[in-house]
């Protein structure tokens, strides 16, 4: 490895990031007025097309005067007396984000399309800084990107094991121990995440059905005329032809999504760290060290389960609201599809050993009143009294009674599977209706613990219980609060008895 | 080894653990309920005074003064009630290795943190605190929002010794271990 990449003097990105950041900027600018440029171009008369076009064309030389300024302005180094990566940024006011390398969560080096083309890669530190800020630097040479990521990650340990990574990471030949094939990525996208392919589905239909308003707004057409070509279509055959038309589409979305981001996911094994790689189009690298994840949660559903295979995720710290929902999203790494020996050596990997179920806790049967009572009898009871009062409604109280009957078995199965076991090295909390969450925490990640418990509920020994780590909660309600607090303090003793440190 | 075997090795252990359910906690200094009663009734205050432009200036309003006034007055009375009901639950305690806070209107709450896992500590004064001399310490964690303490109404004095205490440990804990254990 050439002896002047060690980062310890102020540079600058590769020049190719002007590019990248002009068309990032770009894009953002474009993405924000998307629509917008859309009404424009109904609405305006040919005159001022000129406009248009001078406009757009403004944005193009605005952003790359924009990335221009940006890359003479950022410069970073790494400080190696401090431990600190200094990166300096800003147009016009100048803000420097230093980072502890201790505090380093993970470093991602990932290679979009156009920094593809380019022959760059883009690198995106994350911390666990009180703010949650994170450095992304924009385009950089490969070489020089691994070099980086070796040296924010490996900074604690002493120099001599430097170069034997450096070295390792030359024969770029690992062998993975867990690979994910393309049929597996199949089964899984069968199978799993269909909440989060529904949300990106309602998120779709609630844009175009938002923006098309303004478009009809836009080309003056007559929105009583669409309301009803559509009701008149809405017969109960097309209707069931529509449901099953958008589950097809459902499962395409999942399908495509799944191969999108897990295309050839291999983990492999350096010195101390995981390295993840998957990805269709960009290939996105991930290397994240097994004592930083917080908690390890493995789920299984019924399909799942028939054919072997459970999803595993990797959370990691992360810190505050000052993240984005999807940043904090980023923070969790997701295998799926692995088997189940694939997964006690992931597992035994991360937590140094195969996590062993120790005394289990079981809720009391208290845990059924609330949700039955907000979640079944309350809805169920205003549904019947509008129906016995609304004539056209009452056709539909037999929908309210299968309504009633799925849910109460809904939540009696989530009341048998929510349990917690407790051994000496391990917290394991399982959970969930449909896909069967075991989320593995060891005592050591504890970072607060909090007891709560209703007056009413003094007489009976309930209470509730919530771990607090880096990387989220954890919750076991409705447990017998004698028992809850001697865990608490067994906890504690744990916690406290050595400074084990947990990141 | 069965799990039972393997867990039941620890629980001699566990009755003879310290228990932070016995621990006698200490109660916000009693000035710290007149900094709520200001609080409350500034609040109150400036919606008394809207409310009464509102109805003073607005005639579509006026009809409606005889159930806004009551509903003011017993959000005011409620409003008090719980705070008064949430101020004498409130209690705190620090122990060698944690802090412990308990706190709550309906629901009582303990929170505790190890100190070993604090990462700042804060020690606010606010106007009305100042003039009771009082203080009010936070102590964060990596847990995030909800795993954070605040401890309201400690007299300042008392608050400054127990920042100053706390810091000592924390830099205690952190200078001889944290190298040894990274290096597991």
């Amino acid at each position: 490895m050439p002896v002047n990449n060690d980062f310890s003097k102020p540079q600058r990105e590769s020049a190719f990031g002007i590019i990248v950041m002009g068309a990032h900027t770009m894009l953002k600018i474009g993405k924000a007025s998307f629509f917008l440029f859309i009404i424009a171009f109904v609405k305006m008369s040919s005159t001022s097309f000129t406009y248009l076009i001078l406009s757009i064309s403004a944005i193009i030389v605005f952003s790359f005067i924009f990335a221009y300024l940006w890359y003479l302005k950022f410069t970073f180094f790494l400080d190696k007396e401090k431990q600190e990566f200094v990166v300096n940024k800003g147009i016009f006011n100048r803000d420097q984000v230093i980072i502890q390398l201790d505090k380093i969560q993970q470093v991602n080096i990932n290679q979009n399309i156009l920094q593809k083309i380019i022959g760059v890669y883009g690198l995106k530190i994350d911390t666990a800084g009180a703010h949650g800020e994170e450095v992304s630097i924009k385009a950089i040479d490969e070489t020089s990107a691994y070099n980086l990521k070796e040296h924010l990650l490996n900074s604690r340990t002493a120099t001599e094991v430097q170069s034997e990574i450096e070295q390792e990471n030359d024969g770029t030949a690992e062998t993975p121990f867990l690979r994910i094939s393309a049929w597996t990525l199949f089964k899984v996208g069968l199978t799993s995440n269909y909440g989060q392919s529904l949300a990106l589905l309602a998120a779709f239909f609630y844009t175009v059905i938002y923006e098309g308003r303004q478009l009809l707004d836009a080309f003056k057409i007559n929105k009583d005329e669409i309301q009803s070509t559509v009701t008149g279509m809405l017969t109960i055959v097309t209707v069931f032809i529509l449901i099953a038309c958008l589950l097809i589409v459902l499962l395409i979305i999942n399908l495509v999504r799944t191969f999108y981001k897990y295309f050839e996911l291999e983990i492999s094994e350096h010195k101390n760290t995981l390295l993840l790689s998957s990805g269709l189009i960009a290939k996105k690298n991930t290397l994240i060290s097994p004592n930083k994840v917080q908690i390890t949660k493995y789920s299984q559903n019924y399909f799942q389960k028939k054919m072997n295979m459970l999803n595993m995720s990797l959370k990691q710290a992360h810190f505050g609201q000052s993240k984005k929902g999807h940043e904090i999203q980023g923070n969790t790494l997701e295998i799926p599809g692995c088997n189940p020996t694939e997964r006690d050596e992931l597992l035994k990997m991360i937590l140094g050993e195969a996590p062993l179920k120790g005394k289990t806790f079981i809720p009391d049967w208290r845990f059924l009143n609330l949700p039955i009572f907000f979640k079944l009898i309350l809805p169920v009871a205003t549904f019947l009294i509008i129906a016995f009062n609304v004539p056209e409604v009452k056709p539909y109280i037999g929908v309210s009674i299968a309504y009633l009957i799925i849910g109460i078995l809904m939540i009696y199965i989530s009341y048998r599977r929510h349990q917690i076991s407790v051994s000496q090295d391990f917290i394991i909390k399982t959970s969930g209706i449909w896909d069967i969450s075991n989320e593995i925490v060891k005592p050591n990640k504890i970072q607060a613990i909090t007891t709560f418990q209703y007056p009413w509920h003094k007489g009976v020994d309930v209470g509730h219980l919530t771990l607090h780590t880096a990387a989220g909660q954890i919750h076991f309600k409705y447990g017998n609060y004698t028992e809850i607090k001697q865990l608490v303090n067994y906890w504690l003793y744990q916690v406290e008895r050595k400074n084990e440190n947990w990141m | 080894m069965t799990p039972e075997t393997f867990f039941t090795n620890e629980v001699i252990d566990l009755d003879l653990l310290p228990k932070y359910e016995d621990i006698q906690l200490s109660r916000p200094h009693p000035d710290y309920w007149k900094i709520i009663c200001i609080n409350l009734l500034i609040f109150f205050g400036l919606l008394g005074i809207a409310i009464g432009i509102l109805l003073f200036f607005v005639d579509e309003v006026r009809p409606n003064a005889k159930w806004i006034i009551p509903l003011y007055l017993a959000l005011l009375a409620i409003f008090f009630l719980l705070f008064r009901a949430s101020f004498k639950k409130r209690g705190y305690a620090i122990r060698i290795h944690d802090v412990i806070y308990k706190s709550g209107i309906i629901a009582e709450s303990t929170t505790i943190v190890p100190l070993n896992r604090i990462q700042h500590i804060e020690l606010n004064e606010g106007i009305f605190s100042r003039i009771y001399k009082l203080g009010s310490l936070q102590l964060f964690t990596a847990g995030g929002q909800t795993g954070h303490i605040h401890i309201s109404g400690i007299a300042i004095d008392d608050a400054k010794r127990i920042r100053d205490l706390l810091l000592k440990k924390l830099d205690l804990l952190e200078n001889p271990t944290t190298e040894l254990n990274a290096s597991e």
